[in-house]
């Protein structure tokens, strides 16, 4: 019986059977976490097909048992990087590695501001405007939200997706938070909810 | 004989004097969302154990936290993935199988 627990030398059937039955069923949010990076539905499916495909050609360094939905994620983030980083070449983008400079949560200190605004404005808002307080927020402060509250995430899965420090990955999320509080009040304001 | 209260920042509720300012409120709030993020050490926990009957900025805090992660969780829309995005995934993989 073949060890299955590393994909050494998998046979070709082996491989597309773990392709199935572990990255398969994660699809939706994948797809989900592109179309909330990339904020484009084209470039979204182009990325969660990237993802995919260098997940089958690298199913080799997966080893069966462990996260996949985590072992996706990482290669989704790190493609997203790479073709942000690509398409910054061009004058009228913005430099991702500036944008995630400047929101270090290391480099400035953390804000000592609470956010007033109440539990039941927040009840009011629907779907559509938390999204839209969500998508507001600059990309690695969206992403922590997202792993975290939406796909369920551990830190330490968070750490290891992002490649940062579990502390950064709490600082991160603390201030990702306070700014998606201040998103959701100001949309809540201007709804004409009581806040 | 009543004794008068002196001190502005507690409020009587039902017997239970709640504190109506947090004097470490942004650590209460980082302590607040490990416990929502099942993150918490047991030093931590104890700490909101102990503070949070007692702290009305934090059960305020508490509240809106616990609203937020559940809008986030539960409101916005989660899509499928496309049919043809799957199906053109699992075309490319068969065929680089063969």
């Amino acid at each position: 019986m073949p060890d299955t627990s590393k994909g050494e030398g998998h046979s070709s059937e082996l491989r597309y059977e773990v392709f199935n039955r572990e990255f398969m069923p994660h699809i939706d949010s994948m797809y989900n976490f592109a179309f909330r990076l990339t904020m484009d539905e084209d470039d979204a499916h182009d990325l969660v097909q990237d993802t995919y495909l260098k997940a089958f050609r690298f199913i080799n360094s997966f080893e069966v048992g462990t996260n996949a939905k985590a072992w996706l994620f990482r290669i989704l983030k790190n493609s997203f990087i790479n073709d942000y980083r690509k398409k910054s070449k061009e004058p009228s983008k913005v430099d991702y590695q500036e944008v995630e400079t400047t929101y270090n949560s290391e480099d400035t200190p953390d804000s000592a501001h609470t956010v007033d605004l109440r539990a039941d404005a927040v009840q009011d808002l629907i779907g559509d405007e938390v999204a839209n307080a969500l998508n507001a927020l600059p990309v690695d402060f969206r992403t922590v939200i997202i792993l975290c509250d939406i796909e369920g995430f551990t830190y330490e899965e968070m750490a290891k997706i992002l490649d940062i420090p579990i502390g950064t990955v709490r600082s991160r999320l603390h201030r990702a938070r306070n700014l998606l509080k201040e998103k959701l009040k100001s949309y809540a304001g201007s709804m004409g909810y009581d806040i | 004989m009543n004794t008068p209260n002196i001190n502005p920042v507690e409020s009587d509720c039902g017997g239970k004097v709640l504190k109506e300012t947090c004097e470490h409120h942004e650590e209460c709030m980082k302590i607040i969302q490990l416990i929502l993020d099942g993150e918490a050490t047991e030093d931590e926990k104890d700490h909101f154990r102990n503070n949070i009957d007692v702290c009305l900025p934090c059960i305020k805090s508490l509240e809106l936290e616990k609203c937020i992660k559940d809008s986030l969780c539960n409101k916005i829309e989660k899509r499928p993935c496309p049919e043809k995005l799957v199906a053109l995934i699992k075309e490319k993989i068969t065929s680089s199988k063969e």
